[in-house]
């Protein structure tokens, strides 16, 4: 049983921007579900407007705009994975879909959801910061577009105001030089949240070496985590095993700076190693040839 | 053909004879209900649904040792929708369930004790499931609270929290066989370790739930259970009624694993729904399952093994404690037949076993698959390969060299006649380890 | 609570209710339309048991708030048989020994049937992938995968099924 709302089907963003400016009192969009419905139901959530997206065709499509790729809130997980758009510009945050929860989960759920949750094992998350996404906010009478590194404050906690939706992600498309990886680390294979995540991006030049770095580290702080030191170390270097344990060992160290004493550090600070391991190994094979 | 002469020879029949005259035995046949389950008609406890029923929930302790002080349900009672609240005071026959010890309270009483976060103090019964929840939280509880015990170790100790009356130990078992000490004084090596296995949830796919009718005086339940005719003894005396007048009808049951022998709904529903001549039915959700639930005993066990320089086993002597929790609930047996199974499958001339089941304010521990044995496997198999390491060998020639044959004396004196296939398991098992390239040893 | 006008094509049959808007998909199926093969398992999206397919996908029922399933095509277990016959996968299932206590099975047989309609032939990684949102606590898996792969066959065998 859900407790009582007042809920609302507008059929454009127009009219849901006004729909959320007028109404008083606790309100929530509602896209997925799969974050709102559960929290409703065990009695976290209050809501005494519940406005649904479902109507929003508008914020379904993933379009290539120039230089850059925007991807509509609701575009679901499974919607990213099969895309060609995401396959051919941004293969990691298709990677990254493809490991959320099960095919259920991955039907319903959507990129405006997962970013607007907030949770620190978010999977999205790692790739749209290693890609630079920036979000953009709209309300009655004005819109806004933030890097996603303002945008998140922490656990569950963002700039969106109240009146406000999330209608797309925005962020520069990979050329076709640059190689990316996610890989995830859950108690299991499939519904798992992520215990560790790890989003990498690698641009090299014609030699094979490395241009620019960037590793974004989900699940080990309240928000995702570049590893500096190690995208420092890599740059103007050509991959190879050595490289690995080196960026390796500098990852497992920021870490372990970020996790301090918390419960789960002893395991993070082991298993993160494995986790950079695999993601870099997974975006240039080379770094395990000698 | 008799048992005697299959022994020690290996299976002589791996397969049952096909032909004419055999219609069953052999033959992979549908299961009797499995139609019903494919097509989604199969009726599941929380499927039935009875004109005029009525819907329960069980209010709970949120603390894990405590006096019932005071309850007042009088605001519940208030609630348009709720039909009735139901306490210790209603019960009509004797407030207390257990397969084996009598030591749960269907509903803890005015003045009884709490032993466990989740024990059941009052049921509410409404006229839709919407209106329980509120009715729940307007319920006033007073607790008086005591201190409580969460380590069974420490649920020994003199001077421990007393959980019930009779003391925290509920049950010792002991098994000796030769002489250990001297045994051990002789041996040229010794392992000597501690385990500790964890709390385990059974999570059958279907939570807890029935629906209970009184059809023509008679009280009908049908419920998810796997232990029909101990229900309906339970809910006969507890509601004072003679068994010809109570009826459980095994509702499909989505699972259970031991974890569904014990007493859920059946008391309460019984009571409810002769209480008010209406149906009523009740289904847990997930989280009440797991508070309420029994799962597997977690045991703290202190194993020493010893053998020769070739590796015969000489002795074992172990100490096993499982915390029961709350209630015993299968935890006597299951203790037991850990201590039954402690050498393993393995021959030792030399054996002192000694088993506690112990209560704790924890949530009470019962039947799961294995009753005991998984737990004390995970110890003596550990000990087994610690002794290999020890003596140098490698972990399959020591189980050989140790293993029950036909003629094997088990440590309480049974001599195994028959059927002893540990040896072969062994053999494949190597052989099999061989195949897949992760074994390299001896052939 | 404004009362939501729910319409839908539930097996393949319209239907059309009033409903309190904050009616999940699982209860208006089992309490409003007594299809009570969607099995309840958690209620919070981890065991799949509530498993229906809208316009054909597998999503949990128990995390669908009704009005949001409004005006689309749903598939629950009751909707597979038809006039009488099972579907390929019900008799996969019970050739195959797939059906224990039975609870996860409505489900596992329609995650399967989203995954045969897109990929008619998948090999076992496929269809342990397609399932994975589906918990089973009886069988051990191995025998709902062997069912599924059987139902292919037997859907192959048809010309591609129903
Ligand atoms: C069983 C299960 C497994 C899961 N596994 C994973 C996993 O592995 N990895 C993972 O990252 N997540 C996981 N999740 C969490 C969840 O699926 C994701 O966070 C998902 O992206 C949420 O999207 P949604 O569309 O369902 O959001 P909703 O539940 O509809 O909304 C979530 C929040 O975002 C707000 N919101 C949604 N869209 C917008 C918008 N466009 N503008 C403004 N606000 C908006 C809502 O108001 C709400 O506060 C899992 C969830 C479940 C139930
Ligand atoms: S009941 Fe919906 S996923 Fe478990
Ligand atoms: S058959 Fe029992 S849960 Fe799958």
């Amino acid at each position: 049983m859900l407790p009582s709302f007042h809920y609302y089907q507008p059929e454009s963003l127009a009219e849901a921007l006004n729909l959320l400016a007028d109404l008083p009192g606790p309100k929530k969009v509602l896209a997925g579900g799969t974050d709102v419905i559960p929290a409703l139901s065990r009695g976290e959530l209050a809501v005494e407007h519940l406005v649904s997206l479902k109507k929003l065709d508008e914020l379904r499509e993933i379009r290539r705009v120039g230089a850059n790729l925007h991807v509509g809130a609701l575009v679901t997980f499974r919607e990213l994975v099969s895309s060609p758009l995401v396959a051919g510009f941004c293969r990691l945050l298709g990677e990254a879909a493809a490991a959320v929860g099960g095919p259920q989960v991955r039907n319903q759920g959507t990129v405006g959801g997962n970013v607007v949750n907030a949770s620190p094992a978010g999977d999205l998350l790692p790739p749209l910061f290693a890609l630079g996404a920036q979000v953009k906010l709209c309300r009655r009478g004005g819109e806004r577009v933030l890097p996603l590194a303002e945008f998140l404050l922490g656990m569950g906690k963002t700039m969106l105001m109240p009146e406000e939706i999330l209608t797309e992600v925005i962020f520069p498309a990979l050329p076709g030089g640059a190689a990316s990886s996610f890989v995830k680390l859950g108690r299991r294979n499939s519904l798992a949240i992520s215990r560790i995540s790890m989003a990498v991006i690698i641009f090299r030049n014609r030699q094979g070496r490395i241009e620019e770095a960037r590793l974004a580290l989900g699940a080990v702080a309240p928000r995702p985590v570049r590893a500096e030191r190690a995208e420092a170390l890599l740059k103007g270097r050509c991959p190879g095993p050595a490289l690995l344990e080196e960026a390796v060992a500098a990852i497992a160290e920021t870490v372990a700076a970020i996790l301090g004493r918390r419960a789960s550090a002893p395991y993070k600070r082991v298993a993160v190693k494995g986790v950079a391991r695999q993601a870099l190994l997974r975006a240039v094979p080379e770094f395990g040839k000698p | 053909m008799n048992s005697e002469s299959r022994g020690g020879k290996g299976p002589e029949l791996t397969s049952f004879p096909e032909g004419p005259g055999f219609r069953v035995v052999g033959r992979s046949l549908p299961r009797v209900d499995g139609t019903a389950k494919v097509t989604g008609g199969a009726r599941f406890a929380a499927d039935c649904k009875l004109p005029g029923m009525l819907f329960a929930r069980v209010l709970r302790s949120t603390v894990p040792h405590a006096v019932l002080r005071r309850l007042d349900a009088a605001g519940a009672l208030s609630l348009p929708g709720v039909a009735a609240v139901f306490t210790a005071a209603d019960i009509p026959g004797n407030n207390a369930v257990g397969i084996i010890v009598k030591d749960e309270p269907v509903l803890v009483e005015t003045g009884g004790r709490i032993r466990r976060i989740g024990d059941p103090l009052a049921l509410v019964v409404g006229e839709s499931e919407a209106v329980l929840e509120a009715a729940l939280a307007k319920i006033k509880v007073e607790y008086e609270e005591l201190p409580p015990v969460f380590s069974p170790l420490e649920a020994m100790r003199e001077g421990a929290p007393q959980i019930h009356e009779k003391g925290n130990v509920q049950s010792v078992t002991r098994i000796k066989k030769g002489d250990v000490e001297a045994a051990l004084a002789q041996a040229k090596f010794v392992v000597t370790h501690r385990y500790t296995t964890q709390m385990v949830e059974h999570a059958y796919l279907e939570t807890e739930a029935g629906v209970a009718a009184v059809e023509n005086g008679l009280l009908v339940i049908w419920v998810s259970t796997q232990n029909p005719h101990y229900d309906r003894r339970e809910v006969a005396r507890v509601l004072n009624l003679g068994q010809h007048r109570v009826r459980i009808v095994q509702a499909p049951t989505g699972g259970g694993f031991g974890g569904k022998l014990d007493i859920s709904v059946q008391c309460l529903l019984g009571l409810a729904a002769w209480k008010t001549g209406r149906p009523v039915k009740m289904c847990y959700r997930r989280e009440e399952s797991m508070i309420a639930s029994t799962k597997r005993h977690p045991f703290v066990i202190d194993y020493t093994s010893a053998c020769d320089g070739e590796g015969r086993l000489l002795a074992v002597k172990v100490r096993i404690v499982g915390d029961t929790g709350a209630y015993a609930s299968y935890g006597p047996p299951t203790l037991k037949r850990a201590a039954v199974h402690a050498t393993g499958p393995y021959e030792v001339p030399n054996v002192f076993i000694e088993s506690f089941c112990v209560y704790t304010n924890n949530p009470p521990a019962g039947a799961m698959r294995g009753f005991g044995v998984p737990q004390i496997a995970f110890a003596h198999e550990s000990q087994m390969d610690l002794l290999a390491e020890a003596v140098g060998c490698d972990p399959f020639t020591i189980r050989l060299r140790n293993c029950y044959r036909t003629g094997s004396v088990t440590a309480t004196g049974q001599r195994l006649t028959a059927s002893v296939g540990i040896e072969e398991t062994i053999l494949r098992a190597r052989a099999r380890a061989q195949e897949l390239g992760i074994w390299r040893g001896e052939p | 609570m404004k009362p939501f006008r729910f319409k839908a094509i539930i097996n393949d049959r319209p239907v059309e209710l009033l409903i309190p808007p904050n009616r999940r998909l699982l209860d208006l199926l089992r309490e409003d339309l007594d299809l009570t093969g969607v099995k309840e398992g958690c209620g919070e999206g981890e065991c799949g048991a509530c498993t229906v397919l809208l316009d054909g996908r597998p999503v949990n029922s128990c995390l669908v708030l009704a009005p949001e399933a409004s005006g689309r095509k749903i598939t629950t277990i009751e909707g597979l048989a038809s006039a009488g016959r099972l579907h390929p996968l019900q008799e996969a299932f019970l050739e195959a020994g797939a059906v224990q206590c039975g609870y996860c099975t409505p489900g596992m047989i329609l995650a399967a049937k989203a995954l045969l309609e897109e990929n008619p032939d998948p090999d076992e990684q496929t269809v342990k992938t397609a399932i994975s949102g589906n918990l089973c606590r009886c069988t051990g898996y191995v025998k709902i995968v062997r069912a599924v792969r059987l139902a292919a066959v037997k859907m192959a065998g048809k010309g591609g099924g129903r």
